[in-house]
């Protein structure tokens, strides 16, 4: 077996440069902390004298000394060595390997070639220094300290301030005392404090004078006592209903949906801004009038006029012209609705149509108007009515037992009826006509206004929804062929 | 013989056994030499690709490179275990008595081919547990030794998952490695097509009997290997497993189990291989790090977190080997400790 004498003396070679390297890094670490400890010697050289001038370079000069030390005396382990030189001279743990295997128990015969082929190896290895030297970073900055000592050496002893604290000892020599003429103000804030202390009443003690209540004299802490002629005297302050009330009003501060919107214009009513839309619409207009906002504004006017007003139906006819591509048609009706809503706004305004007040008052208005038939007479939801009339079963003079029925059926042209008769047959059916205006209409109208609706739901429910990617286009072409038809 | 000569030989060895099979196999050396690597450490190869890739044909080289009995089992849905194994069935002699008489099973082979094995149920799959694990299997109450060496080369399709069965996690320890078969290079495949449509026919020469391969198994066992070499396996190995308390967070956050001691054993076992066939007398840090990946990647379990991230096993276990560098600190500049 090949002794591993060259793999020793290669492991000792690389534990020597570790260790020189070692005492580099902790010197510079050294004499980083002695350069410090130095700065703070030289800043005292007006005190110290020419004795600072010798000392910094000393602890300069120690702290590297100690430093390296340190390094060259840390212990090596020589297997850790041995990784290091496998890795600096890319043996591939065979140094390692044979180190730790030539004195094993357990070592195979493989071993001896083992130990025999990293000697040969080690043997051809080329001296060269394997440790790199490492920095710390105190070794980066240790210029700073050696700089600011070498300053400090060269100049001006620093004078340190020699001003003294003041001086708080009581003095020995008796102060001229003088005499007030004139009465201080501050006087009344600089007299002795008494000797007993005010006693401050807690709420226990007053509680407990007031539910005891027989005493005749007031007790110590019985605030009441101070109102004790007053009225305010037979009253606890509560402050715990005060704190609840305060809770109160801070939940309702937290329920903003409850609170006024203070920002809204209360003085503009629904119809105004209705009438405000109109115009802008028709302001900037003509002929690229938008028929989206004209849509818009012509449902919110058919729904203004279902809520109570008789313009629903203008409303309704324009929109559908608006949708048979008409829009002259959708104007002169938008224009009719809004003269329907002005008529009824001023008519508002005039207190005609304003209701409240007493019941005979509103059964005599009821009276006058139907009289005059004026333009406040908008249907049957706007008409008012004597005590005792109207259209409610078992009231007025309606010989229906059930009261008349309401003309809403066929008040609007969209209002549909439906006309049939029973078919026979094996099963029960019917079959049904829809009579009226809408039942000559083509069903597109009603198919045009919702596909538009149901296309967004589709885009929101792709989007929103876990839609598989390769289904959205399927989704889409679907869509898109409901609205080609 | 000298241990200098010995080595020689198996560096030998192996060479022309890879160079036979390259004979055939265009590419794929990495594949070739791991599989020629789990059969010298004894242990068992699945080889995962897609079709077409040349598995099986590099299996069935292989045996042909060998002085060895080659049996293939093609797997599948009906497939039973006593279609592996073999049976007792009823014979009768020559004086009309019957009696039983074991059949043997094509598992009776030195290499076996267990081709498109995840197709078999978990029951057949488990047939091979016993043989790959005690190289012997018991039918009827008898243990019936398998011939040495025993080597089973399975290959599973990582696409078509329908009607296939996972092969368990216990069946998948058994392997030493797991192989995937990638995709040729251009020039690769080039070579395939001119090797392969023409007339050609290539003779692949037996270069190595079976005594050989069990006494070049016996020279893997007595390869040194140093302790921070086997801290550095062993600390892998316990990396793989999120509740260590070294683990590094990709462990801790993408998987559910992690490698057996079968794993470092698997690790150092192929590591020796890998040394040898490199002329190498010692294991180094290196051959870890090289075969960390084939002898892992089937032992490491994702949890739901990782499959759904689509987490690749290779990469995490190349973190997972750089975390135990770190832990060995191996890498550490030795006079700062």
């Amino acid at each position: 077996m090949a002794h591993p004498q060259a793999i020793e003396v290669l492991v000792r070679r690389v534990a020597r440069e570790v260790r020189v390297r070692r005492a580099e890094h902790w010197g510079l670490r050294g004499a980083f902390w002695g350069g410090l400890a130095a700065v703070v010697v030289l800043s005292f050289k007006a005190g110290l004298g020419t004795t600072a001038l010798v000392v910094a370079p000393a602890l300069v000069a120690l702290g590297m000394v100690a430093g390296a030390t340190y390094g060259l005396t840390k212990r090596v382990d020589p297997h850790d060595i041995a990784r290091l030189a496998d890795r600096a001279f890319d043996l591939a743990d065979r140094v390692a390997t044979a180190l730790e295997w030539a004195d094993h128990p357990d070592r195979t015969p493989l071993v001896d070639a083992l130990v025999a082929d990293t000697v040969e190896r080690v043997s051809a290895l080329e001296s060269r220094q394997i440790v790199r030297r490492a920095i710390p970073v105190e070794g980066r900055w240790l210029g700073v300290p050696l700089l600011a000592g070498l300053v400090l050496a060269l100049a001006p002893a620093i004078r340190l301030p020699m001003g003294a604290l003041v001086d708080f000892t009581p003095s020995t020599e008796t102060e001229p005392h003088e005499e007030r003429t004139t009465t201080d103000p501050m006087e009344e804030r600089s007299r002795p404090l008494s000797a007993t202390p005010l006693k401050r009443p807690s709420f226990e003690e007053r509680d407990f004078a007031q539910r005891s209540g027989t005493g005749s004299g007031a007790t110590a802490g019985d605030l009441s006592a101070i109102f004790k002629d007053t009225a305010l005297s037979s009253q606890r302050p509560d402050f715990n209903s005060f704190l609840k009330k305060g809770d109160e009003r801070l939940k309702l501060l937290e329920q903003v949906d409850r609170l006024p919107d203070l920002q809204s214009d209360f003085t503009s009513s629904q119809y105004k801004m209705v009438f405000k839309k109109s115009k802008s619409l028709l302001s900037g207009l003509s002929p690229d009038i938008s028929p989206q906002k004209l849509r818009e504004l012509l449902d919110e006017m058919e729904r203004l006029g279902r809520k109570g007003g008789n313009w629903s139906g203008d409303a309704s006819e324009g929109m559908e012209a608006l949708e048979g591509g008409q829009t002259d048609r959708a104007l002169e009706a938008m224009q009719r609705a809004l003269d329907k809503m002005r008529a009824m706004e001023e008519s508002q305004r005039s207190g005609k149509g304003l209701r409240g007040g007493r019941e005979s008052e509103r059964g005599a208005r009821g009276r006058d108007r139907a009289r005059g038939g004026g333009e406040g007479s908008n249907g049957p939801e706007d008409q008012d009515f004597g005590e005792g009339e109207g259209f409610l079963p078992g009231k007025g003079r309606s010989t229906m037992p059930k009261g008349d029925p309401t003309a809403r059926l066929r008040a609007s042209p969209f209002d549909v009826g439906v006309e049939g008769e029973s078919r026979r047959g094996r099963k029960e059916g019917y079959d049904t006509n829809l009579t009226g205006r809408a039942g000559q209409m083509p069903s597109r109208l009603m198919y045009l206004g919702v596909i538009g609706q149901y296309r967004k739901m589709m885009e929101d429910a792709i989007t929103r929804e876990q839609v598989p990617r390769d289904y959205h286009d399927q989704v889409r072409n679907y869509f898109q062929a409901l609205d080609e038809r | 013989m000298s241990q200098d000569a010995r080595v020689e030989a198996f560096v030998t060895a192996f060479e022309a056994l890879r160079a036979e099979v390259e004979k055939v196999i265009v590419g794929h050396r990495e594949i070739i030499t791991h599989v020629l690597t789990s059969m010298f450490a004894g242990g068992h190869v699945l080889l995962e690709g897609v079709p077409g890739l040349g598995k099986t044909l590099l299996i069935k080289t292989l045996a042909e490179g060998l002085e060895l009995s080659f049996s293939r089992i093609q797997f599948t849905p009906d497939l039973m275990p006593a279609d592996i194994i073999g049976t007792n069935i009823i014979v009768e002699d020559a004086d009309g008595r019957k009696h039983f008489q074991f059949q043997q099973g094509p598992i009776f082979a030195h290499i076996l081919l267990s081709d498109e094995i995840n197709r078999a149920t978990p029951k057949t799959q488990s047939a091979l547990l016993e043989g790959m694990q005690e190289g012997a299997v018991t039918v009827g109450g008898a243990s019936r030794p398998l011939p040495a060496p025993f080597f089973v080369l399975a290959t599973q399709n990582p696409i078509e998952m329908e009607g296939t069965y996972p092969l368990p996690e216990a069946q998948l320890d058994r392997f030493l490695f797991k192989l995937r078969v990638r995709y040729p290079a251009l020039d690769e495949l080039n070579a395939i097509i001119d090797r392969t449509t023409r007339s050609r026919h290539v003779t692949v020469s037996r270069v190595m009997s079976g005594s050989t391969v069990l006494s070049l198994r016996e020279l893997i066992r007595e390869v040194p290997i140093a302790t921070h070499v086997r801290d550095l396996a062993s600390t892998i190995v316990m990396a793989t497993h999120p509740s260590w308390a070294g683990s590094p967070e990709p462990t801790r956050r993408f998987v559910r189990y992690g490698a057996s001691p079968r794993g470092a054993q698997a690790l150092v076992l192929g590591a020796k291989v890998r040394a040898l066939a490199e002329g190498r007398y010692n294991v180094s840090v290196e051959d870890i790090k090289a075969l960390a990946a084939p002898a892992l990647r089937h032992r490491v379990i994702l949890n739901f977190e990782g499959e759904a991230e689509g987490v690749d096993t290779d990469t995490l276990i190349g973190q997972i080997v750089e975390a135990a560098e770190a832990v060995t600190a191996s890498g550490k500049e030795v006079f700062l400790r």
